[in-house]
């Protein structure tokens, strides 16, 4: 189990996994020795909204640092998750077909997206930021939605 | 002439500004005034929410059927905190994800596909209506 980096603003509180790396649009990355495991923070899952359908790329698709991984449709929007890691798509999370909802309900654990062959983990970590830095920046852009309300 | 025939009540979310709260809605007019008028009766969220007695004697008194536009499931809540039973609970993603062709979008005015999953949602909920009705739609 994770620890976590909590934030709470207004009704909502939104939970940093401290033991994984992020990109800005707040995908996740854990690494499993070569392989990195992928998926939505929880205020990435949070902000988008209820997951009505969300479609992976399939295994053996080639990603660059960046490329579309997945896209999720919510009841607010279609939601284009860039990876966060440059590799081969190597496994593909089978609930997304069936119950993607689980994204929303266990962001950290059974809501992955799937798991990444990285080329070169320790290249595109350093282009990541970690739990400390995107908690930050998650409370800036918490703070920028609150100001719209 | 005095109708004793049990009413199914058809509770829809409140939600206004929500695409999904506006399908959920758009399904139970359609039930409410279209398809099943005779078996069914509209109560609004929001008189349950400020506890308007027959409201509250409505859902107490005959089954429920909710619509609820997301996972608050405030309608289905609602009529249970109200003293009611809750027959069946619809949820408008649930509905979107059986009938995917059918994409809501829009808020006051629902897109076509909007207005054809509120159209595919009535008929779910119209089917329940007449369960409802068969298994027990006279007062004893």
């Amino acid at each position: 189990m994770p620890e976590f980096l909590e934030l709470t603003v207004d009704k909502f509180t939104f939970r940093t996994a401290t033991d994984r790396y992020y990109n800005s649009e707040g995908v996740w990355a854990l690494t499993e020795g070569n392989r990195v495991r992928i998926g939505l923070s929880d205020f990435l899952q949070q902000r988008s909204g209820d997951v009505a359908f969300a479609e992976v790329k399939p295994e053996g698709t080639v990603l660059a640092l960046g490329d579309e991984v997945a896209m999720i449709e919510t009841i607010k929007a279609d939601v284009s998750l860039p990876s966060p890691v440059a590799g081969k798509v190597a496994e593909v999370n089978s609930s997304m077909d069936i119950t993607p909802e689980v994204i929303n309900q266990d962001p950290y654990g059974e809501g992955w997206l799937a798991v990444i062959e990285a080329d070169d983990w320790e290249s595109d970590r350093a282009r990541l930021l970690d739990a400390q830095a995107y908690f930050a920046l998650v409370q800036e852009q918490a703070e920028e939605e609150m100001k719209k309300l | 002439m005095n109708d004793r025939r049990r009413k199914v009540v058809i509770v829809p979310c409140s939600g206004i500004g929500k695409t999904y709260g506006t399908v959920s809605r758009e399904a139970a007019y359609e039930v409410t005034e279209d398809m099943r008028p005779a078996d069914t009766q509209l109560v609004a969220l929001s008189l349950l929410v400020l506890g308007d007695e027959d409201a509250r004697a409505a859902v107490a008194g005959n089954p429920a059927v909710t619509i609820d536009g997301c996972k608050l499931a405030c309608a289905t809540k609602m009529v249970e905190e109200s003293g009611g039973t809750v027959a069946q609970d619809f949820a408008v993603l649930d509905a979107y994800r059986r009938h995917r062709q059918f994409k809501p979008q829009g808020i006051a005015e629902l897109n076509e596909g909007g207005q054809k999953l509120a159209h595919a949602l009535a008929e779910e909920v119209a089917a329940v209506v007449d369960d409802l009705s068969r298994d027990g739609g006279e007062d004893a």
